[in-house]
């Protein structure tokens, strides 16, 4: 009834609103408006419905880049949550280690994703790469650019060691939360230490995992830099992912049509996954 | 003066009408969950469910930010600006009101002694111990001058030895300003030690208003009677009356005496099943069962009883409470 | 179930400049219901810490049934504490939750449930078994934590940290009443640390007083209320205190042990008459209503005298402002560093 009202508020959230419609609202809608037309120059258009989003989702191609792509997530994080908390746990967690490691730990998320392409691609040559040289001292015949096997285990490596520690920063964070008095009281009741981790800690971590695996889900989904430097999408299609494919079309091709279609199609699954996993977890919690 | 019109501590509680005299000090009593924080956060203009018309000295402030209203708060958790010496800290309600910075030693000298800080002066609040932190909070709430100071339980964080010399001070403190004090808490103890006025609150309602001993000898009903008991007062049910007319009478705990102490026509007896007892040195606590009732007698001193005796016990009928339909 | 006996036992935080615990010697019976108290900073955490393994003695030994544990872990020892919040494995049901510490420790299916079953009926949460732990109330929650602490049959003894402080002040009763019905029918051996002297005078056949890192008096609650053995124990326990006044200041009817510096009494043991029958003059300061007994109010009155601040309850027959005498029918006499001097009175 009479609870003091700001009006002023308003005035701090129209410059986010008015940017976040220019950068994000209407290029959106440019795009679905492209979808439904076939462009092929700035005056001769034509409407086509929904023709594109059927061309595309029985394209061989698409089915292929994203068969790939589903595989790709799928390994990231069966890979990265696991070693993140692993990772996570095994960090002190106080004192000046402590500090250092977390410093360390940053140091992947900061590197620009291109620069990250580039590092592991001369890394990993079988000429002058550090591994490549060693892998193939060992006595594997190592060639990510000719083998497709070796070109996906490049690339999971890659992107492990660029985004484990976002997993592990997360997860940490958790942990630190747990009150002493639960690991006291586990330690006394005689727990070993995978009954404190499954009954102690993971129940606690549920929140913070569920940020974890959304963001990585997100991520890998639409990544596109790294795996261009690394391999360009090579050899032949192999690494291939989405979002190259989407690239490929709308920039090389130019088929505005068919990518604008594409495009949408790209957003709409990302959403589905996050939802599907967001309200399953949140559900549970209830 | 305090007025509250039209005030629902939570969107599905019945309005009330309450007034805060000036300069006076009341005690609000209820227990957890029943409103009383509610109840501050409504006054301190601060986001909660309680709605209602504010009205301090004449002009409404329920529209106002909890900043323009005259109102400092002392919480239950210690709430003091961690990166600033006590000085600092009790100094900042007054530089936040525009006093400049070397008029204001003066007044944080004197509230700083007033309250036992005035060694700590340079100190941090970390490096204070829990008593000393909820005081220095107290200085910065009195620091502010407002009209009213709201106290949310500010010593239940506190032990029990520190609590009891903390409430004789406050005591001691309150009564000379001529600041309306608002000091909620679940203790009827804090009713009778600090309170000019108690204030009982129940389930987001408002049971009773009145001085502590008319609340203590008159109760509207049981849970008043109940909340200024402590432990909660003895229902009194005979097997021969209604189940509806259950909570129509009790008595207090330290109303019911030993029948061997107390005799005469003024009293009437009962039979309690003594099940077992505590003592806290100066008091003891008999449980037991009477007519079917679980009964709790509080006697001064040390009492010995064993299990499963036979009591004798005696309550003046003057001390018996009833409400409602006899 | 155990004999629990501290020799000797200090303990020196790193890089503190001095001992938190100077030399303290305890002996706990088995099966006892014991109480340590004391304010914060005393020493009390530490001590606990100390039984149950958290923190090793700088010097001094702690026996259980005669075994040196001083070195042992946690695990080893088989203690079992309950914590201030309840500290319960959310995830699990009631009756996992019980069972736990016995599956931990690799007992027979059936045994386990036959003992979560007896535990569970002790505390009257049967029909809870099936619940969710993460759902109860705090005092729901809180009994399981003590379920979980009884489970183990052979348990050596049963650390309390303050349990009472996250229970709701109507139910920290019955918390209290069901912890001692328990430790009396299971006759478990209970440790009970707390700042509040009702807690550990109601619950307790011991109770050890301490202040400054020493134990000050181990006694029955009667002796420790009625016989403080130091000046201390008098003014922790009591609600008011005890009231001290130097032995000059006296009216020099009252006799005293010889070496006698201060006199120590309880607010109930001095009445409030005219002054010239007085043993101590002063005047009204303050009135502390507490109830009423027979139709009078009856409270506590704080006096100033020239002996210092008194406090005396009774029946508030006095107004303030009024000067009045202060008879004493009981007292004790103190030495110059606080200890008790046997009095021929009592």
């Amino acid at each position: 009834m009479n609870k003091p009202y700001n009006n002023k508020a308003w005035l701090g959230v129209l410059p986010v609103l008015l940017i976040v419609a220019f950068s994000g609202v209407i290029p959106l809608m440019t795009v679905v408006n492209y979808s439904v037309q076939d462009i092929l120059d700035f005056n001769s258009r034509f409407f086509v419905g929904f023709q594109w989003y059927t061309d595309t989702l029985q394209d061989p191609r698409f089915i292929d880049a994203f068969l790939r792509q589903l595989g790709f997530s799928a390994s990231v994080l069966l890979l990265e949550i696991p070693l993140g908390l692993m990772l996570a746990r095994g960090m002190p967690r106080q004192g000046l280690a402590a500090s250092l490691l977390l410093v360390l730990l940053a140091i992947p998320l900061l590197i620009p994703w291109n620069v990250v392409g580039t590092i592991w691609q001369l890394f990993a040559r079988s000429d002058i790469g550090l591994l490549g040289v060693s892998l193939n001292a060992l006595g594997f015949s190592f060639n990510y650019t000719a083998n497709p096997t070796h070109a996906w285990l490049t690339l999971l490596a890659m992107d492990i060691w660029h985004w484990t520690s976002l997993v592990t920063l997360l997860a940490f964070a958790g942990l630190t939360s747990v009150p002493p008095a639960y690991y006291q009281a586990a330690e006394l009741d005689g727990a070993s230490k995978w009954q404190v981790f499954r009954y102690v800690e993971l129940p606690r971590l549920k929140g913070v995992l569920v940020i974890a695996v959304l963001l990585r889900l997100m991520d890998s989904f639409m990544i596109y830099t790294e795996p261009f430097v690394l391999t360009g999408g090579g050899p032949g299609n192999a690494t291939t992912f989405l979002s190259q494919h989407l690239a490929t079309m709308a920039v090389g091709q130019f088929d505005l049509g068919p990518a604008a279609a594409f495009s949408v199609i790209y957003f709409l699954f990302i959403l589905l996954f996050c939802w599907i996993f967001y309200s399953s977890v949140m559900r549970n919690n209830d | 003066m305090l007025h509250l019109h039209h005030t629902r501590l939570a969107p599905d509680a019945e309005a009330f009408e309450h007034e805060f005299a000036s300069g006076t000090l009341n005690v609000v009593l209820g227990r957890n969950r029943s409103g009383k924080t509610n109840l501050c956060r409504l006054i301190a203009g601060l986001n909660c469910s309680a709605k209602g018309d504010i009205n301090l000295d004449g002009e409404m402030i329920s529209s106002l930010r909890p900043q323009a209203r005259s109102v400092a708060v002392v919480f239950q958790a210690f709430v003091n600006y961690p990166n600033w010496t006590v000085a600092q800290n009790i100094a900042s309600p007054m530089r936040a009101q525009g006093v400049a910075r070397k008029n204001c030693s003066a007044r944080v000298n004197q509230l700083a002694e007033v309250l036992g800080l005035e060694n700590l002066l340079q100190r941090l609040p970390n490096e204070l111990s829990g008593g000393q932190q909820q005081r220095l909070a107290i200085a910065r709430a009195l620091a502010q001058q407002a009209r009213v100071l709201l106290l949310d339980e500010p010593l239940v964080n506190l032990d029990y030895k520190l609590r009891e010399a903390l409430v004789l001070e406050l005591q001691g403190l309150l009564q000379q300003t001529d600041t309306t004090v608002i000091y909620t808490t679940t203790d009827p103890k804090d009713a009778f030690a600090l309170g000019d006025q108690v204030l009982l609150l129940d389930d987001h309602c408002k049971l009773q208003a009145g001085s502590p001993l008319e609340v203590y000898q008159r109760p509207v009903g049981f849970i008043a009677a109940d909340l200024m008991s402590d432990p909660g007062v003895n229902a009194f049910v005979t097997p021969a009356t209604l189940v509806a007319a259950a909570r129509h009478a009790a008595v207090r705990p330290e109303h019911v005496h030993l029948s061997a102490e107390a005799l005469g026509s003024e009293f009437s007896s009962f039979d309690m099943q003594v099940q077992g007892q505590e003592t806290s040195g100066d008091e003891t606590f008999i449980h037991g069962m009477v007519d079917g009732n679980r009964w709790v007698i509080r006697r001064p001193g040390m009492v010995s009883v064993t299990p499963g005796q036979r009591l004798s016990v005696s309550v003046r009928t003057d001390d018996i409470l009833r409400f409602g339909v006899a | 179930m155990a004999l629990i006996e501290l020799q000797e036992l200090t303990f020196r935080y790193p890089g503190a400049a001095a001992d938190t615990l100077t030399p303290v010697s305890l002996s706990v019976a088995d099966s006892a219901a014991f109480a340590l108290l004391g304010a914060s900073g005393a020493g009390k955490t530490t001590l606990l810490n100390l039984l149950s393994g958290l923190l090793r003695p700088t010097s001094g030994r702690i026996l259980f049934n005669g075994e040196d544990v001083s070195t042992w872990a946690g695990r080893q020892r088989n203690v079992a504490q309950v914590f201030q919040f309840p500290v319960l494995y959310e995830s699990m049901n009631v009756a996992d939750n019980l069972a736990f510490p016995l599956r931990a420790r690799k007992f027979q299916a059936a045994a386990i449930k036959q003992r979560v079953e007896v535990i569970a009926s002790e505390l009257n949460i049967t029909d809870q078994l099936g619940h969710k732990a993460s759902q109860l109330s705090l005092f729901q929650k809180q009994l399981i934590a003590i379920g979980r602490a009884l489970v183990r049959p052979d348990v050596s003894v049963v650390l309390l940290d303050e349990p009472l402080t996250a229970v709701e002040p109507k139910m920290k009763w019955r918390l209290r009443r069901t912890l001692r019905r328990v430790q009396e029918e299971l006759g478990v051996t209970m440790i009970y640390v707390t700042h509040d002297q009702t807690e550990a005078l109601t619950f307790a056949d011991q109770v050890a007083v301490m202040g400054d890192g020493k134990v000050l008096q181990v006694d029955t609650p009667e002796r420790i209320y009625n016989r403080p053995l130091h000046e201390f124990v008098g003014y922790f326990i009591g609600s008011p205190g005890m009231n001290f006044v130097p032995s000059e200041q006296l009216h020099s009817s009252l006799s005293l042990v010889p070496g006698t510096k201060r006199i120590g009494f309880r607010p109930e043991w001095a009445t409030l008459h005219a002054q010239n029958s007085a043993h101590i003059n002063g005047r009204v300061t303050a009135q502390q209503l507490q109830g009423t007994d027979g139709g009078g109010l009856v409270g506590v009155q704080r006096l100033a005298t020239e002996a210092g601040d008194l406090a005396v309850r009774g029946n508030l027959q006095a107004q303030v402002g009024q000067t009045v005498g202060v008879r004493l029918e009981q007292y004790l006499c103190f030495s110059q560093q606080g200890q008790l001097l046997v009095t021929p009175h009592e």
